[in-house]
């Protein structure tokens, strides 16, 4: 007798499997929750959002410099993705480890890891799934910049594309995170704590971090919470792209070991190993990527664009030797406005952080505290501006060049608009979250099931009813 | 058709299966018959893929079939399941008859043979526990590979079910299928299996039919219940 010939036994079984996935989501409670919680989470931000951005836009008619400075992504959109945030951290991952612990727990999983399809498709099928239900988990927030633009606001797609991104990659790492935990766990709480433990654990270190210069910050800038941070000022780092991709996708790796049933502990142990190291290898790669854009309609994060392609001609390292505590608002101010863009903008830059404490407090009466050194070339200059009208033209002189001449852009308007938000109201408190329900309802075979079956229904997921057709071939 | 040979497993300091070897015959009905804490589910585990063996291989056709091959060649019911609860009993069949292969066609004869049509509309979490059984061996019925192993298949199950799924069995074995069957209640064991490994604090204690272990176990004409005591 030979063994069955596994190509002959194949069929389309990751439509299947998907379906089975998408099923399964739907069945469980906790997926509905999450999408009621995330619809009255993001009308409430978008609400308070649209209602300070009204009044701060009130004073702008009076006084253009304000108006100016009215940013839809600053004043609609970050606010309102922030309860995306909140999702990605404390609801989705719940769904995602239900996900594995729910099969785990019923000895479904057994049965799974026997079929023909390898346990790769097996997981690629539900990383599918849950990738889908995190589109579905944005739309309420999608939903919110549609009524923001019926209203007549401004939207920058860049923008919003950018931040988008941002909150999609922060979710992936998450999910990774919940999937390596649902793994090692053997219940689904024990897996929430895991999950909980790892993002409360990058808030600790991001606030830890916000007044080191050391090895915690750089350690720090690598978490999920920094990475988000950028996109949400609307700076696209192809780096931090790359490198959350990396985790995601080694977590999800990770935790397809350490699921897999058949593997012995040391086996785990050093295949979870070696793709700890690729990881590893492949962020620090990402870490050296220096492509960035920005995003923002108002150039927040570039040098104009003769700064910009002045800058870029440096070809040799500069280095800035800073004279300031971490937590000096100098200091906090000048990384805004100069280092960071630098950083950005030049091919080579060294900063280096002088300073005995995080405050800067006790560091006043030092002579050189709040002085900025400037090295390129072998020549030195000392400035204690945080100006970019001082700072760039002594990094020019520094180097023998003189600024180029572009045409500047345009300055950026500002977007001011009083927005009415009882259609929001409406939305959010109302409408939507009775249509989850219905959703809800008939997916958990309602008096609509069929109907609401078919909307889903494609050639691959006609397993559903064939143990039903099944039946009745037998009547 | 399949050796088992050598296999040993320890869960920290417990020796759940010390060099266990046995084989297993192409159409027979092998029972794996021993107490609760014999670690029969154990070594279903272990010889279907599912669980690590510290040592011991298992042989299919002359050859040793890596763990991560054997799906193919065999397929496991395990004991405590209940197949995604919230799901209705024939969407778990179907789900698993496409799953599994081109089980469509056996999908009726199935679902008649262990009587699921009054449940099909009910949802898997909802079943008796006697229903559950008979799911989980459609489930292995439906099953393409050539040989099947369940776990306690019987439990559940009162007296009339259980004589029908030994006839079911009976004929899955005459239609070319071989099965290798975890049972704790001898009798059960006695009347459906052609031959027996007795198995007792993770080692085997005897491998025949019940001729053969009367003979090791230089007893008379009695049943496999004082052979299995004459023997552990």
């Amino acid at each position: 007798m030979h063994l069955p010939d596994s190509h002959k036994i194949h069929r389309p079984w990751l439509g299947t499997l998907f379906a089975k996935e998408i099923r399964d989501l739907m069945a469980g409670r906790a997926f509905w929750l999450l999408l009621l919680l995330v619809c009255l989470l993001v009308g409430y931000s978008y609400i308070q959002a649209v209602g300070l951005y009204g009044e701060a836009s009130r004073s702008a008619g009076q006084l253009p410099e304000v108006a100016r400075n009215l940013s839809p992504l600053d004043g609609i959109l970050v606010p309102t993705f922030g309860a995306l945030y909140l999702a990605n951290t404390f609801l989705f991952p719940f769904v995602a480890i239900r996900s594995i612990t729910h099969e785990k727990e019923t000895g479904s999983l057994k049965l799974l890891l026997q079929v023909p399809p390898s346990f790769g498709a097996v997981l690629g099928a539900k990383i599918a799934a849950l990738a889908g239900a995190w589109v579905l988990v944005a739309a309420p927030a999608l939903s919110a910049v549609a009524l923001w633009m019926m209203a007549g606001g401004h939207i920058h797609l860049p923008e919003l594309a950018n931040l988008l991104l941002g909150h999609w990659l922060y979710g992936a790492v998450v999910l990774g995170f919940a999937l390596v935990a649902a793994a090692l766990a053997e219940s689904g709480a024990t897996a929430a704590i895991i999950t909980l433990a790892a993002t409360l654990g990058f808030w600790v270190l991001d606030f830890a971090a916000a007044g080191d210069s050391g090895i915690l910050k750089s350690i720090a800038s690598l978490s999920p919470t920094a990475l988000l941070r950028g996109f949400e000022r609307g700076i696209f780092s192809l780096g931090s792209a790359l490198a959350a991709m990396t985790a995601a996708l080694g977590l999800a790796v990770i935790a397809g070991i350490l699921i897999d049933l058949k593997q012995n502990a040391v086996r785990k142990l050093t295949l979870t190993a070696t793709v700890l190291t690729s990881a590893a290898l492949l962020l620090a790669g990402a870490a050296q990527l220096h492509v960035f854009a920005d995003t923002s309609q108002d150039r927040r994060n570039s040098f104009s664009p003769a700064d910009a392609e002045t800058l870029s001609g440096l070809k040799q390292g500069l280095t800035v030797v800073v004279r300031l505590a971490p937590e000096d608002p100098r200091y906090i101010d000048f990384e805004r406005n100069i280092l960071g863009k630098l950083q950005r903008t030049l091919p080579n830059v060294k900063i280096l952080l002088e300073s005995q404490s995080r405050t800067g407090a006790l560091e006043e009466a030092y002579e050189k505290y709040g002085t900025i050194l400037y090295e390129y070339g072998g020549r030195q200059s000392e400035s204690r501006s945080t100006g970019v009208g001082e700072i760039l033209p002594l990094i020019y002189s520094l180097a023998q060049v003189t600024r180029k001449v572009t045409p500047p852009d345009p300055p950026y308007p500002g977007y001011p608009l009083e927005a009415g938000a009882r259609i929001a109201e409406v939305w959010f408190y109302g409408v939507l979250p009775l249509l989850i329900l219905a959703a809800w309802i008939t997916s958990q075979g309602g008096v609509s099931f069929a109907h609401a079956r078919r909307g889903v229904r494609n050639a691959d997921n006609s397993f559903l009813d064939e143990g039903k057709n099944a039946k009745g071939d037998l009547t | 058709m399949i050796d088992v040979r050598h296999i040993s497993r320890r869960f920290g300091r417990l020796v759940a299966l010390k060099d266990v070897s046995f084989s297993v015959q192409p159409g027979e009905i092998l029972g794996l018959v021993g107490p609760n804490g014999a670690g029969k589910t154990t070594l279903l585990e272990v010889v279907s893929g599912l669980l690590p063996a510290e040592s011991g291989m298992v042989i299919w056709r002359d050859a040793p079939l890596a763990p991560a091959e054997r799906k193919r060649a065999m397929f496991y019911v395990p004991e405590a399941t209940i197949p995604y609860p919230a799901e209705t009993v024939g969407r778990v069949l179907g789900l698993f008859a496409r799953l599994l292969g081109n089980a469509h066609e056996r999908l009726p004869g199935t679902i008649k043979a262990l009587r699921l049509d009054p449940v099909m509309e009910t949802r898997v979490g909802d079943l008796s526990k006697g229903y559950r059984r008979r799911l989980l061996i459609a489930l292995g019925l439906l099953a393409p590979q050539p040989l099947l192993i369940m776990d306690e298949p019987f439990d559940g199950l009162d007296l009339r079910q259980t004589r029908e799924v030994i006839g079911i069995l009976r004929q899955t074995a005459n239609e070319g299928r071989t099965l290798l069957l975890s049972i704790h209640q001898l009798v059960d064991a006695e009347r459906v299996c052609d031959r027996f490994v007795l198995l007792s604090g993770g080692t085997v204690r005897g491998e025949g039919t019940l001729e053969a272990l009367r003979g090791l176990a230089r007893v008379g004409e009695v049943g496999l219940e004082e052979v299995f005591l004459a023997l552990t």
